[in-house]
C-alpha cells in the first residue's frame, strides 16, 4: 500500500520533521479505526457464515443464515421493523418541517420559548417515553385506559399502546427533533431575497413556500430523515417495551432475545450475528432506497451571511396553530415526564395516583438495592472516556482526512462513518465477537471496557463531523504562517490549528457524552454482572416487574440529563463569548 | 538582507509538473515582482521557498545559506528558513490579538520577554496599526488585517520578504495605498521582497524588477519594468502586459500586409535576415495606434469612451475591431472623431509574431 506521493530520492531529506510527524498521524488513524471499525463488523460477515470445525479448521457454512432467513419469527421481525422504520421516519419527516416551518418563518408567539421546548424530546431518552406511555395506556389497564374507563363505563381499555401504532407514535415523538432541528438551522441561514425574489416575479405565498423554500431546505430535510430511518430501524428500547408483552418483535429486539435465550453461548451469539447481518442488509437497502428518493445535492445558497428573514403572516389561524403547538408538546414533553415522576412516587404499580398512595420509599429501594449507584458510575466513566477518546481520535481523524490528505483518505472517511449506517445492536455483536478472546486472546467481555469499545465505534462519526466541520474553517495558510514564523509542525499545531478547533472539540464530546449517558440499544448486550450503565439498570428493574422503582431511576436519570444540558449550554455560550 | 537564488526548480504536484528547470534570482536589496497568469506556478515556487513543498529537484540559497539542495540533499525546515511572508488570505490568526500574532514569531525565536513587547510595538508603528494592539482580528477590515500580516513578516530580521498576491482581496484604493506603503518600508529598512501578484499594474507600480512566468512555468522575461514594456521578449509577454491589438499580416514581397478583409500595404520593412512565417500577427499597443489622416490605412469608428485623461475606441479595420486610446493632448491637437466616422490610422512601433505558435520568439 503505497500511501504517499514522494520521490525516494529525497523522501531522507526533512531531517525526519513534517513528513514523519503526518506519516506518523495517517498509519495512527489507520490502525485505530481498523481495530474500532473494521475487525467488529468483519468479525460478523465472518462468523455468519464461516465456521470452525472439530479439526479447528474454518469452513464456510451457509446453514445458519438460512435457517434464521426461513425462521417465520425471524421474517415478521424484519417486517416490523421496516414498517415501523417507514412509517416513522415519514410522519416523523412531515412532523419536524411542519413544526421547523411554523417556529422559524411565522409570526407565532413565544417562538424561543416554544423552540426550547421542541428540543426536550431529542434530549429524552426514548426508551423512558415507551416507559411512561406504556403506564398510561398500557392495553392491560395502564392509567388513562382506567380513567377513561371509569368516566365513559367502557368494558375494555379504549386504547392500547402495545401495537406497532403505538410504537410509531412514541418512536416519532422522539424522533421528530432529528428533521426540525435540521431543517430550523436550514431555515435561518437561508438567504430571505431568494424569497423576495420569487414574490417580486409573482409567486403568492403558498407557491413560494412550495416552489422555493422547501426545494432549497430539501438536503437537510433529507439529512435529517436518514437520520430518523436509520436510528429506529437499529432501535431497542421503544418497541422492546412496548412491543415485548404482545409479542411483537424488531430485528433488535429479535436479536436481544435470541442472545439472551441463549444464556451467552457462542452459538446464540452466532445467531444473533446472522440476524445483524440480516439488519445491515435492511438498512443498506433503505439507505439506497432513500438516496434515490431524496438525492440530497447541497445548495450553497443556504450559506452565508445570516440575514433576517421575512416572516410569514398567520392572521387567523395564528391562535389555534400555537394552541396545537402547546398541545404536542404537553402529550410529548409534559406527560410522559409527569407520568414518570409520579409513579416513581407510588408505594406500588398500580394503586391510583393519589396523594396518600405517594411517597419516596422507591428511592430509597432503588438506591439500597443492588447496582443501582455503580451503574450511574459505570454510565459516567464509560461515557466520559468515550466522549473523551472520540473527540481525540475524531479530531485526529479530521485532521488527517482534512489537511494531511493521504492517498487513501477516502477509506479513512468510509471507515470512520461505516458505523454511522450500522445500528449500535450490530456492532455490540461485532464487539463481542472480536473482543471475547478470539483475538490474540484479548478477552474484555463483562468488562466496562467492552461498552466503552461499542461507544468508540458507534459515536467516532459524530465527533469527526463536528472536528471536521471545524478544520474545514481552518484555512491551511494559517498552519503555514506559523511555520514560516518559526513554529515547527507540533507547535503550530499546538498553537494554531488545536486552539482554533477547541470549541468544536468540547461539543464534539458533549455530543457523544449526552447519548452515552443514557442509552440502552448498545450495552443491553454488552453488560456484565458487575458493568450495568444507566440505561440497563433502568430496564432491568422494568423488565423485573419493579416499575415504580424503574421510575424512580429513570426520574434520577432525567435530572442528570438536564443537569449535564445545562451545563453543556453555559459551556458552549461560554467559549463562543471569547 | 540577502539575495535569493533558484537553480534549475523542477516541482510536481501528482503526476503533473507545475515547474521545469526554473531558475529565478531576486537581488539583494530590491524589489522583484513576479508576475504571471493565475495557476502558472508562483504560489508553488513560493512554497518552495517557504519550504512547504518539496521540489523535485534544482537548488535554492538565501545569501549563502543553501535552503534546498536535490543533489546534496539538503532540505531545511520551513520553521528554520528565516523566511517573513505574507499570504493573499492574510493568514492572521483569528484567536490572537493583534499585538500576539506580531509577537509570535518573536517567541519561537525565544526572544527575550521585554525585548518582544517593544520590537513588537516597533513593527506595528511601521505600518501604523499601534492603537490597535489589543484588538482580534476580526474587529479589525480586510486592509488593517494586512498590515497586521506585514507587520507579522516584519518583526524579525527575515532574510527576505514574500508578498504571495498582498492586495488582491482589497478594494482599489486601499489597494494604491498599501502599495506606496510597501514601497515605503522596503526602501526603509532595505528589504529584499520577492512579489507575487497575477496584476501587472501593481507589479510596474512598485517593482525593481520584473520577472514575468508564462501559463506553462517557464520564466518567459526578466528585468526592469521599462525593459518589459518597452522589449517584450515574447507575444506571451506583450500580450499579458498591457491592452494589446494582434492584427493577423500577411507578407506580400518585400512589403507587410494586413490581412483582414482590407489589405493595406504597410509602411514596415521586413527586419533583415528574418523569415516570415505564412501566418503572421502584427501586436500593437492600443496608444500605439494614432489618428492620421494621411495614412491611406483606413477604419471606422465604432464607439469611443471618454475615461478622465483619455479617449478609448473601438474601430473596425476591415473586420477585425481593434482598440485605440487617445491622450487628451492628442484628442485637443487632431480633435475627436464621431462615431461612424471613417479615419485614417498609422501604427507605431508594431512588432510580428507567428500566429501558429504561442510562444515564438519575435521576429
Amino acid at each position: 500500500m503505497k500511501l504517499f506521493k514522494q520521490n525516494n530520492n529525497l523522501a531522507a531529506l526533512d531531517g525526519g520533521r513534517r513528513f514523519s510527524l503526518d506519516k506518523a498521524l495517517t498509519i495512527t488513524t489507520f490502525v485505530l479505526l481498523i481495530i474500532i471499525v473494521l475487525i467488529p463488523i468483519f468479525m460478523i460477515i465472518f462468523n455468519t457464515f464461516f465456521v470452525k470445525a472439530t479439526t479447528g479448521r474454518w469452513s464456510l457454512d451457509l446453514s445458519m443464515f438460512k435457517t434464521q432467513l426461513t425462521d417465520t419469527k425471524n421474517l415478521s421481525a424484519m417486517w416490523n421493523t421496516v414498517k415501523i422504520a417507514f412509517f416513522t421516519t415519514i410522519v416523523g419527516t412531515i412532523a419536524g418541517v411542519f413544526y421547523a416551518w411554523l417556529l422559524g418563518r411565522s409570526d407565532i408567539p413565544a417562538k424561543g420559548l416554544m423552540r426550547a421546548l421542541f428540543n426536550i424530546p431529542y434530549m429524552f431518552p426514548p426508551f423512558l417515553g415507551a416507559m411512561a406511555w406504556d403506564m398510561l395506556l398500557n392495553g392491560r389497564g395502564g392509567y388513562f385506559n382506567k380513567f377513561l374507563m371509569n368516566l365513559l363505563h367502557l368494558e375494555s381499555a379504549p386504547l392500547n399502546i402495545n401495537s406497532i401504532w403505538g410504537i410509531v407514535f412514541v418512536e416519532v415523538s422522539y424522533y421528530f427533533p432529528f428533521v426540525f432541528m435540521q431543517v430550523v438551522a436550514a431555515l435561518e441561514k437561508m438567504d430571505p431575497t431568494l424569497e423576495e425574489c420569487a414574490r417580486i416575479a409573482g409567486a403568492k405565498q403558498s407557491t413560494v413556500i412550495w416552489r422555493i423554500t422547501l426545494p432549497l431546505t430539501k438536503p437537510a430535510i433529507s439529512a435529517g430523515a436518514l437520520l430518523i430511518l436509520t436510528t429506529s430501524l437499529a432501535h431497542f428500547g421503544v418497541p422492546s417495551i412496548i412491543g415485548y408483552s404482545q409479542g411483537i418483535y424488531t430485528l433488535p429486539t429479535r436479536i436481544y432475545a435470541v442472545i439472551y435465550n441463549a444464556g451467552g453461548s457462542f452459538e446464540g451469539i452466532r445467531q444473533g450475528a446472522a440476524l445483524s447481518v440480516l439488519l445491515v442488509a435492511v438498512v443498506s437497502a433503505a439507505l439506497i432506497l432513500q438516496n434515490k428518493i431524496l438525492s440530497s445535492g447541497s445548495y450553497d445558497i443556504i450559506k452565508g451571511k445570516s440575514t433576517r428573514p421575512t416572516l410569514i403572516k398567520l392572521r387567523g389561524a395564528k391562535y389555534p396553530l400555537l394552541v396545537f403547538c402547546v398541545i404536542t408538546l404537553l402529550v410529548i414533553v409534559v406527560v410522559p415526564l409527569v407520568m414518570i415522576v409520579l409513579v416513581s412516587f407510588l408505594k406500588a404499580y398500580g394503586l391510583p395516583l393519589k396523594l396518600e398512595n405517594f411517597s419516596l420509599i422507591q428511592y430509597t429501594r432503588v438506591f439500597k438495592g443492588g447496582g443501582t449507584i455503580d451503574s450511574i458510575k459505570n454510565s459516567l466513566f464509560a461515557s466520559i472516556t468515550a466522549g473523551v477518546v472520540c473527540m481525540l481520535l475524531g479530531t485526529l481523524v479530521a485532521y488527517v482526512v482534512q489537511k494531511i490528505k493521504p492517498k487513501n483518505k477516502g477509506a479513512l472517511e468510509f471507515m470512520s462513518m461505516l458505523p454511522y449506517a450500522i445500528p449500535g445492536t450490530v456492532l455490540s455483536i461485532g464487539v463481542i465477537l472480536a473482543w471475547q478472546g478470539s483475538i490474540l486472546n484479548i478477552n474484555l467481555y463483562n468488562t466496562i471496557w467492552i461498552i466503552i469499545v461499542a461507544y468508540l465505534a458507534r459515536y467516532l462519526s459524530f465527533s469527526m463531523k463536528t472536528s471536521s466541520a471545524a478544520l474545514l474553517q481552518v484555512s491551511s495558510s494559517l498552519e503555514e504562517a506559523a511555520r514560516a514564523c518559526g513554529a515547527s509542525h507540533t507547535e503550530s499545531l499546538s498553537d494554531i490549528t488545536l486552539p482554533l478547533i477547541r470549541p468544536a472539540m468540547v461539543s464534539g464530546f458533549f455530543l457523544i457524552f449526552l447519548p452515552a449517558m443514557r442509552e440502552v440499544t448498545t450495552s443491553i448486550l454488552l453488560y456484565g454482572p458487575k458493568t450495568r450503565t444507566l440505561g440497563v439498570q433502568i430496564y432491568g428493574l422494568r423488565d423485573a416487574g419493579m416499575i415504580p422503582q424503574a421510575a424512580a431511576l429513570a426520574t434520577v436519570a432525567i435530572g442528570i440529563i438536564i443537569i449535564l444540558n445545562t451545563l453543556v449550554n453555559y459551556i458552549v455560550k461560554d467559549r463562543k463569548g471569547v | 538582507m540577502a539575495e535569493v537564488r533558484f537553480e534549475n526548480i523542477t516541482a510536481t504536484y501528482g503526476k503533473k509538473t507545475i515547474l521545469k528547470d526554473f531558475s529565478l534570482t531576486v537581488n539583494s536589496n530590491e524589489i522583484l515582482c513576479l508576475v504571471g497568469p493565475s495557476g502558472c506556478g508562483k504560489t508553488t515556487l513560493v512554497r518552495c521557498l517557504l519550504g512547504l513543498m518539496k521540489p523535485e529537484s534544482g537548488k535554492i540559497t538565501v545569501g549563502d545559506r543553501v535552503l534546498f539542495d536535490a543533489k546534496k540533499r539538503i532540505n531545511i525546515p520551513a520553521e528554520k528558513r528565516n523566511i517573513g511572508i505574507v499570504f493573499q488570505d492574510y493568514a492572521v490568526w483569528p484567536h490572537m490579538t493583534v499585538l500576539e500574532n506580531v509577537s509570535y514569531p518573536l517567541k519561537k525565536r525565544r526572544v527575550p520577554k521585554g525585548e518582544i513587547k517593544e520590537r513588537a510595538m516597533k513593527a506595528l508603528e511601521l505600518v501604523h496599526m499601534t492603537t490597535y494592539a489589543n484588538h482580534l482580528p476580526m474587529q479589525l477590515s480586510g486592509g488593517q488585517q494586512q498590515r497586521v500580516a506585514i507587520a507579522r513578516a516584519l518583526v524579525v530580521d527575515s532574510d527576505i520578504l514574500v508578498m504571495d498576491e498582498p492586495i488582491t482581496n482589497l478594494d482599489a484604493k486601499l489597494r494604491e495605498e498599501m502599495l506606496l506603503e510597501i514601497r515605503l518600508i522596503q526602501s526603509r529598512l532595505k528589504s529584499t521582497v520577492l512579489y507575487i501578484t497575477h496584476d501587472q499594474q501593481s507589479a510596474l507600480q512598485l517593482c525593481d524588477k520584473m520577472a514575468i512566468m508564462e501559463p506553462n512555468g517557464s520564466l518567459c522575461q526578466y528585468g526592469t519594468d521599462e525593459d518589459i514594456i518597452l522589449h517584450p521578449a515574447n507575444k506571451f509577454t506583450f500580450e499579458f502586459i498591457g491592452v494589446s491589438n494582434m492584427i493577423p499580416v500577411t507578407c506580400k514581397g518585400e512589403k507587410i500586409c494586413l490581412d483582414c478583409g482590407v489589405d493595406y500595404k504597410l509602411d514596415v520593412e521586413l527586419p533583415k535576415g528574418t523569415t516570415f512565417a505564412e501566418k503572421s500577427v502584427m501586436g500593437v499597443r492600443m496608444n500605439d495606434v494614432v489618428f492620421d489622416e494621411k495614412s491611406d490605412v483606413k477604419a471606422q469608428v465604432v464607439s469611443k469612451v471618454f475615461l478622465g485623461s483619455e479617449y478609448n475606441y473601438f474601430i473596425k479595420l476591415g473586420h477585425k475591431v481593434i482598440r485605440v486610446q487617445q491622450s487628451m493632448l492628442d484628442a485637443k491637437l487632431s480633435g475627436v472623431p464621431e462615431d461612424g466616422a471613417t479615419v485614417g490610422i498609422r501604427f507605431v512601433n508594431p512588432r510580428f509574431y507567428d500566429a501558429k505558435e504561442e510562444h515564438s520568439e519575435a521576429v
